[in-house]
């Protein structure tokens, strides 16, 4: 019953975001077709057949009625900017979007979560000062300034721009170490940034179980301080922390967009930012509705594993 | 032989303040010791002492002798070693004792892996009289007397000498603190196992320990064969603690006086309450009179709390009445509001009904203010909370909660609900959460508020003693339904019902 009401809710939460996404960017300043024959000669006539291709010149109500009709149906419209199906377009740019934000997800988290069990356990002490004081920091400082920061530090030790050289050999082996050679500076801007949130939320959710009389019960038994936190204060005090990781996972698709920009990543958030500028609807509708429904099924997700790592929680 | 367990010259601060002050106790193998006292009198402090659980702001001097070895001076490893397997403690609420993720089986086995103790999870189980299977379970699964009951498997997992128990039935009811207790009593005497029990409850201190310590302060100021520390207590404290504690059928502990036949003031008439499919409440009639004090008694899950909830208008019945002043009370509106004034509710702990960050004023002054009630609000509080025996009112007004004792808290609650003038108190264990000597004074507060207002209470309870003391008529409570009614001496002295009986067999005698 209650799964079922679970899976209901995700897919309102899908149907209102489709819904959003159509009228959100009509409101976008600009006019795509304008945007489309910038630098072109072009006739009121010529203009008139672009809009008509598109089906700008319809009605907003007919509009959407063939937007969503066709979103039911897995087809996402085609692209202004690019002249090709949306659908296309995401799936090319979702690659290096998923290595980048994957990446720099999965370290932050491993070290966030790291960071905030070791500064709660030893409250106070110098790492928990320097932890929380770092992280703190990093969190306010704006991404692209950190990204520009470290471009300027780092010198011309690792690429700062794009994906990967035109001129390394075409081997496996030596594409893999280019790509990872360009990913070193956009994922240490990314873990560096969202790193923070991990640590702070996993801090203070097991400090709260820091006092729990049940780590009493495990420190009496005999147990090894060490064997105390890792068996019986984290299992319980990730719990938190689980939600927060989950809702991180969907973002990964939206990418980041400043980081993308900065370092001219080839993904989704770079994508985001030059459909914003046409303003490119129906790309802009598809991004919309590919990363909010990341969202929505990773929080789907966190919610089952909560059940299944909660028993205090019944999701069936 | 070495005594099991040996204090000497134990002492605790914390700070500046010292919790255990100079304490000598010695235990030997197979003995039964009961530690008496209150809440601050260090006899928890003295439990974690021996595992040398104490947080690390506390400083601890003298020595802790298990059998023989100091604890204070063990190595880290050598006091792993010993913690459970020389000793084990069986700490009070299992509910936060247990871990929640875990399942209690793998909770019981955890230290018999961490040891290399032979044996299984089951015949553990089945020691205190719970079925295998129960080992697959999470602590949330189980009733509050089976965690307990899990709680004393594991204690035993590792074959301790010594086995401390820390309060280990104050949150059950008086029937399954019973079956505890028995099945605690029965392996302490079987395996020949040293206990130290703690309670502040010298009835269950009684029921199982052979001797009787008391701690006082910081101090122990009495030690003793229990019946010779009941019977003959040299300290005034002893004195104070076996006085607190109603014996049922002794005239002495009888405080409320003969009331007549009252006019009706609530009745209740054939109420059904529902919870889903669950009948929580199964046609219940009940009439409290004016100025009368009626002791609603059963054990957790009876129905008594609900009962409770839906007289105040706080659940809608399913089906049945309930009449105040000879009009149907109202389920809505500015009428339910009105009846909700004279109806005030007293509940059990004072420390979570008053909300931490309200000075005493406010918490009294705020249903003057939800009522809208004319007049000079300060009069009326000072003037509550001095009924309530805060004297003088301006000493506490402006006291946060945490800054007064669990009594003071207690009477707090009482002033909230006095200064709207009501004429039905109803009180959900009004002193269950409260020390020994403090209790009595609370108790003698409602009787001198029936006596004075001729303020009627609906006195909600699992503790028969405290019906005996208090409450003109007792009505029994059990799965549902009333199953026996009427005046205090022949419901407890003279029961018709089994249940009835069965509750009063299972209250702990000093």
């Amino acid at each position: 019953m209650r799964l079922a009401g679970r899976f209901g809710g995700a897919a309102l939460s899908l149907l209102m975001v489709a819904v959003l996404g159509f009228f959100l960017f009509r409101v976008v300043p600009g006019d795509p077709v304008v945007s489309m024959t910038r630098g072109r000669p072009t006739t009121a006539a010529m203009q008139a057949e672009l809009r008509a291709q598109f089906g700008l010149d319809r009605s907003l109500p007919e509009q959407f009625w063939s937007y969503f009709t066709s979103l039911l149906r897995g087809d996402l419209g085609t692209s202004f900017t690019f002249r090709r199906p949306v659908a296309d377009v995401i799936l090319e740019r979702l690659g290096p979007t998923v290595l980048l934000v994957g990446t720099a997800t999965l370290i932050a988290v491993l070290l966030g979560l790291w960071l905030g069990v070791r500064s709660a356990w030893r409250r106070g002490s110098a790492f928990d000062r320097v932890t929380t004081g770092v992280s703190l920091t990093l969190w306010a400082v704006p991404t692209f300034w950190l990204g520009m920061l470290l471009m300027m530090v780092t010198g011309d030790l690792f690429p700062s721009r794009g994906m990967r050289d035109t001129d390394t050999a075409p081997d496996f082996v030596s594409q893999a170490l280019d790509v990872g050679h360009h990913l070193v500076l956009p994922s240490v801007t990314l873990v560096a940034v969202v790193c923070a949130e991990y640590a702070l939320v996993m801090r203070s959710s097991l400090l709260e179980e820091m006092h729990a009389p049940y780590l009493t019960t495990a420190r009496a038994k005999g147990l090894r301080d060490d064997l105390v936190r890792r068996r019986h204060a984290v299992p319980n005090a990730v719990l938190p922390a689980i939600t927060l990781v989950f809702l991180r996972f969907g973002l990964v698709v939206a990418g980041a967009i400043t980081t993308e920009t900065v370092f001219s990543w080839p993904g989704l958030g770079l994508l985001f930012y030059d459909a914003l500028t046409g303003p490119d609807y129906f790309l802009l509708q598809g991004l919309l509705v590919v990363t909010a429904g990341a969202v929505v099924v990773m929080n789907l997700l966190a919610d089952l594993l909560h059940g299944v790592l909660d028993p205090r929680v019944k999701v069936v | 032989m070495n005594p099991l367990l040996e204090l000497r010259n134990l002492t605790v601060h914390y700070g500046p303040k010292c919790v255990v002050n100079d304490v000598n106790l010695t235990l030997a193998p197979g003995q039964t010791l009961g530690l008496a006292g209150e809440s601050g009198s260090g006899k928890s402090t003295v439990a974690m002492a021996v595992l040398r659980l104490l947080p690390r702001a506390a400083r601890v001097r003298g020595e802790v002798l298990l059998d023989g070895d100091d604890v204070a001076t063990m190595s880290w490893g050598r006091l792993r070693a010993v913690r459970w397997a020389s000793a084990s403690i069986v700490f009070q609420g299992a509910m936060h004792s247990l871990n929640p993720v875990h399942r209690v089986g793998d909770q019981i086995a955890e230290p018999m892996r961490l040891h290399g103790t032979p044996g299984s999870v089951a015949e553990l189980l089945e020691q205190v009289e719970l079925p295998r299977e129960k080992a697959r379970a999470y602590p949330h699964e189980l009733s509050g007397g089976q965690r307990q009951r899990v709680m004393i498997a594991m204690a035993l997992a590792c074959g301790p000498r010594l086995v401390i128990a820390d309060e280990p039935t104050t949150a059950l009811d008086v029937v399954v603190q019973a079956q505890v207790l028995a099945v605690l009593g029965r392996l302490v005497a079987e395996q020949d196992l040293g206990l130290l029990m703690i309670s502040h409850d010298l009835s269950v201190l009684a029921e199982t320990c052979d001797d009787l310590a008391v701690m006082h302060r910081g101090e122990l100021v009495e030690r003793g064969r229990t019946r010779e520390v009941i019977a003959n207590p040299r300290h005034p404290h002893t004195a104070a603690l076996t006085a607190a504690f109603p014996v049922i059928g002794d005239p002495a502990h009888r405080w409320a006086e003969p009331a007549g036949e009252p006019e009706p003031l609530l009745e209740v008439r054939d109420l059904v309450v529902d919870y889903g499919r669950t009948r929580a409440v199964d046609g219940v009639d009940l009439t409290v009179g004016r100025g009368e004090i009626v002791a609603l008694v059963g054990q957790s899950g009876s129905g008594k709390t609900t009962l409770a909830r839906t007289i105040m208008g706080l659940r809608t019945p399913s089906s049945g009445r309930v009449i105040f002043d000879g009009a149907e009370v109202a389920r809505t509106g500015r009428a339910l509001k009105a009846f909700r004034r004279q109806v005030q509710l007293v509940l059990q702990d004072p420390s979570s009904a008053l909300n931490p960050r309200h000075a005493v004023f406010d918490a009294v002054a705020e249903g003057l203010r939800v009522h809208g009630v004319p007049g000079d609000e300060e009069a009326l509080v000072t003037a509550a909370v001095e009924r309530a025996e805060l004297r003088p009112a301006s000493l506490y007004l402006e006291s946060l909660p945490h800054e007064l004792s669990g009594g003071q808290q207690q009477r707090v609650v009482i002033a909230g609900a006095l200064v709207l003038g009501p004429r039905l108190l109803v009180a959900d264990e009004p002193v269950a959460s409260l020390d020994a000597s403090v209790r009595g004074e609370v108790v003698a507060l409602l009787l001198r508020l029936r006596r004075e207002l001729g303020l009627a209470s609906l006195i909600i309870t699992h503790d028969l003693g405290l019906a005996w003391q208090i409450a003109d008529r007792v009505a029994v409570m059990h799965q549902g339904t009333i199953v026996e009614q009427g005046s205090v001496e022949k419901v407890l002295l003279a029961p018709s019902h089994d249940y009835t009986r069965a509750l009063l067999r299972a209250v702990p005698r000093v």
